[in-house]
């Protein structure tokens, strides 16, 4: 449907009433730098993503006009937080009016017998961290984008922490946060109602409905986050192995030894450790034996790292690991920590190196499946580049979820030179993230563990993985947004609406 | 689609793209623009993981994502798709300090680098953005004005209407008995020369003090710098020839510098210009100074009772890499209780007052002092010691809200070595 010039008159000026002229921005430039987040984007269809509007609210009730506004006029809402997810989740699909958050970084309050902080929504997790050291605390939720993201796209995307997980993932570090709904409602979701509970059993918990939704929920704009106390000492040693399956062996004793301070442990396959070599000048070369590397991360308080290190250099040892020495251990994992893990850039088949968006696809899969899935991705990535020299294959990793050693982020990195996509090719990436996916749920993995499973491909497989699940996601989405306003076109969830006739 | 209610309108508010700007067949200054840009561009719209946001002066009191240095390298790619024309950007390349901060926090400068031989040059892409919209006839009203009253009286117009003139360059001198010419010139900026006096003087009593042989230019023109910053690139050359000439003529080999945006402007700017041809010597005095000390030619000895924190100029310290010898001045100085924040921290600091955004865009410049202000209260300072007169103004008037004073290096070192500096620190 389309709504006419007349009435998006009324709309800017309502908005500007609500917001103040300064912050609707109906800019060319503001609009197109809203279109895309770091997910390889179709350069060439630009136009086709870019929103009407954007607005840049700062108060809670500021985002309840905004949303009951767009409700009552049907145009499509995105929420935009760091735009830094990898899912397209904050990239509009139907153009309309851009929410984006970023101004609402107030911290409201630290509570330091609770050990809680109160954030307005648009808060960088780093910033918000060189805070809480002053008292000793810290927000543990630590993503690659940990210098960038921010905590509410961390709730739309329930997000994955990397060495942050001894403490669990964003799911478990977001207490509680105000939500705004498609309509316009403000209610605050947590474990039960009292913001700064960790559990509860009080009615269904939803929490979680309310977590990963990729905006089409509604839009977070306050949250509660538990602290725990800085550590005080970390440890990151790195072992190498001369072929996969010592890695593969030694990666589950480390990570199901039932340390305390264990932290996580990464496994590099060959296919990582062979493209490091060729193309990260922040790698430090190893000998040509070395095919595999393993990462582990214990941090906490001093003796008891200590004491859990020496456990993980026990365990190691005694699978055949070579441990590389403090200063590769120090250095490599702090560069990876600090970066996406990639030089961002690639080779043509050729050997020409060229610029390349790094992608990586990501799935949650359990241990005994990863060879299988590993030799399946890598031939879909194969084929992809036989076809096209603007593909490259940056290998996997495979990240322990939490302290049970029992699934696993599995991501492959694969690197597209962007510059040259067409939509022939285009729609041959496409195809190969869906073969991707299919492998996944194939091995009774999920299609994503962290960045969320809407973009073009994979999306089609949601139904399969979910089952009934997704009918009900098809109910919830229709009964809480029933104008289909909020990030329509995401999930594959307009079919809620098949049928039905329009409100106008 | 069909099918699908409400939701799916767009709202023809504005219209959309329609690909017909400057990128294809635009005027011959856009095309050699986005020949030079375009590759640059693509290594950050590649990436596009925005570690730069969280360190940037502007983003951190703005938070508006159009003003990024994501957002700076976008648009290239943007023009070269056909999809903005340099009317489109033009405004928004006004939001930026040219302090550094991005490049040095950009994974494409940490990580491939070497590799490409290759790094993220935002300030430059943000210069040359600037110049191409005065190439094409786009001007901010402020920086015209600014860079017109420039050209007419040979300084920046740093007192308003009043007082900037030729005939005042050297009035901050009066009585310090400067001979003018020699081997070694004293450069003094527009804001030092005419606003905080008490800077330049401070600096040419400590050189007496320590018998540095130093004289000033016949003829003093603005180094041209902030000119360049703001996209008036001929202007600026003119004024570097003008200076060039000047040195020459009184067979000058070395040009001593107070003031971070001169240097930058005759150790980046000048060697553009003039290539091997610029064969002058460039000394930044603090530099200067801290070797001084180290030698025993300068040792003060006069206990200065405050309480400091450094702010680190982002020309010095994110740009050049200057920041220790700052610091070996003030660890020099007795009676100073010394609170330091580490560079790297300070990466995230700036005044806002370079890059001509206080020109344009007084209200930002105010609230990037500000938040840099709130910092130096939260260590329970008493006064901020900065080595940049442009930042210090802004910085004074953010101070005089926390009660803390702002004070030149130079102007602390002088008072520790027993000179009665004298001049003003403003108007």
């Amino acid at each position: 449907m389309t709504i006419a010039p007349p009435l998006a008159d009324e709309v800017v000026e309502e908005l500007v009433h609500v917001l103040g002229t300064e912050h609707v921005h109906t800019s060319k430039t503001a609009r197109m730098a809203r279109a895309r987040v770091p997910a390889p984007f179709p350069v060439h269809r630009w136009a086709d993503y870019v929103p009407d509007l954007v607005v840049t609210p700062v108060t809670t009730d500021e985002v309840a006009e905004i949303v009951r506004l767009a409700n009552r006029y049907r145009i499509p809402l995105v929420p935009r937080d760091g735009g830094t997810g990898l899912t397209d989740g904050a990239r509009p699909e139907r153009r309309g009016i851009v929410v984006d958050v970023k101004r609402m970084n107030q911290i409201e309050e630290i509570d330091l017998d609770n050990r809680t902080c109160t954030v307005g929504v648009g808060i960088n997790m780093l910033k918000l961290n060189e805070v809480l050291g002053v008292h000793g605390l810290i927000y543990p939720d630590n993503p690659a984008s940990y210098p960038c993201s921010l905590v509410g796209g961390r709730i739309g995307t329930s997000g994955w922490s990397l060495v942050g997980a001894r403490f669990g993932h964003s799911r478990d570090l977001v207490l509680s946060f105000d939500m705004v709904l498609p309509t316009g409602d403000v209610i605050t979701v947590g474990d039960g109602g009292g913001r700064k509970v960790t559990k509860s059993s009080t009615g269904y918990q939803l929490k979680h409905l309310f977590m990963g939704h990729q905006g089409t929920l509604g839009i977070a704009t306050r949250a509660t986050l538990k602290l725990y106390p800085k550590p005080e000492a970390e440890f990151s040693p790195f072992w190498a192995f001369e072929d996969f399956d010592d890695a593969y062996r030694t990666l589950k004793h480390l990570s199901q030894a039932g340390i305390a301070t264990f932290a996580g442990a990464v496994l590099f396959d060959e296919w990582k450790v062979a493209y490091l070599r060729r193309d990260d000048e922040a790698y430090i070369p190893q000998p040509g034996d070395v095919r595999s590397l393993v990462c582990a991360v214990a941090y906490g308080n001093e003796d008891e790292v200590r004491a859990g290190g020496k456990r993980l250099m026990r365990i190691a040892r005694d699978n055949g690991a070579r441990y590389l020495g403090d200063e590769i251990s120090e250095g490599d994992w702090a560069a990876r920590h600090d970066r996406y893990a990639t030089p961002l850039h690639g080779r043509t088949r050729d050997g020409q190196v060229v610029p390349m968006s790094w992608h990586c696809e990501d799935s949650a899969i359990s241990y005994t499946e990863l060879p299988a899935v590993k030799d399946k991705w890598h031939a879909i990535a194969a084929r992809l580049r036989e076809r096209f020299d603007a593909f490259d294959d940056w290998g996997m990793f495979f990240y322990t979820s939490g302290d049970t050693g029992t699934d696993f982020l599995t991501e492959i990195d694969i690197g597209i030179w962007e510059q040259r996509l067409d939509d022939e090719m285009w729609s041959a990436w496409v195809e190969a993230k869906r073969d991707i996916a299919a492998v996944a749920v194939e091995h009774g993995g999920s299609i994503s563990a962290c960045h969320g499973a809407c973009r073009e491909g994979e999306v089609d497989l949601v139904p399969m993985e979910l089952g009934g699940g997704y009918d009900v996601m098809l109910k919830v989405k229709r009964a809480l947004d029933p104008n289909n306003i909020m990030n329509p076109g995401k999930y594959g969830l307009d079919r809620a609406y098949e049928g039905e006739v329009s409100a106008r | 689609m069909a099918d699908v209610p409400a939701s799916a309108g767009p709202v023809p508010v504005t219209p959309a793209p329609d690909g017909d700007g400057n990128g294809h067949g635009g005027p011959a200054q856009t095309q050699e623009f986005i020949a030079e840009w375009r590759n640059a561009a693509y290594n950050c719209f590649s990436s596009g993981h925005k570690f730069c946001r969280e360190v940037c002066p502007v983003t951190q009191v703005t938070r508006n994502d159009t003003w990024t240095p994501t957002a700076f390298h976008a648009n290239v790619v943007a023009m070269e798709q056909g999809e903005l024309t340099v009317e489109d950007v033009a405004a928004d390349y006004v939001n930026c300090t040219q302090c550094g901060a991005c490049e040095l926090r950009c994974p494409n400068t940490l990580f491939t680098g070497d590799f490409y031989r290759f790094r993220t040059r935002t300030v430059d892409l943000v210069k040359a953005v600037r110049a191409l919209a005065v190439d094409s006839g786009v001007h901010q009203p402020a920086w015209q004005r600014w860079n017109q009253l420039t050209d007419e009286r040979t300084h920046e117009p740093v007192l308003g209407d009043a007082g900037v003139s030729q005939e005042h360059v050297r009035d901050w001198a009066d009585g310090l008995h400067i001979p003018v010419g020699g081997q070694t010139i004293l450069f003094v900026d527009c804001e030092a020369a005419f606003y905080r006096t008490s800077v330049p003087r401070a600096v040419a009593q400590i050189l007496q003090h320590a018998g540095v042989d130093f004289g000033l230019m016949q003829e003093q023109w603005c180094c041209g710098g902030p000119a360049a910053e703001m996209g008036y690139v001929d202007q600026a050359r003119r004024f570097a020839e003008h200076n060039l000439a000047n040195w020459r003529a009184v067979g000058a080999s070395r040009i001593l510098v107070l003031d971070p945006h001169d240097y930058i402007s005759f150790t980046e700017d000048y060697p553009k210009f003039f290539g091997a041809d610029f064969d002058l010597e460039i000394v930044l005095v603090v530099e200067l100074f801290a070797e001084l000390i180290r030698d025993g030619r300068l040792t003060p000895s006069i206990p200065v009772r405050r309480s400091v924190t450094y702010h680190d100029p982002c020309r010095l310290n994110k740009r050049k890499g200057i920041w220790q010898e700052p610091r070996e001045v003030l660890r020099a100085i007795p009676g100073l209780d010394f609170t330091d924040v580490d560079r790297v921290t300070q990466w995230s600091y700036c005044s806002g007052a370079g890059g001509g955004l206080g020109i344009e865009k007084p209200e930002l410049t105010a609230a990037i002092s500000d938040d840099r202000m709130d910092k130096a209260a939260a260590l329970g300072v008493d006064t901020l010691v900065s080595a940049c007169p442009w930042s210090e103004r802004p910085l004074s008037v953010a101070g005089g809200k926390r009660d803390i004073d702002v004070v030149d290096i130079h102007e602390i070192l002088a008072e520790s070595l027993g000179i009665e500096v004298g001049g003003r620190q403003g108007t």
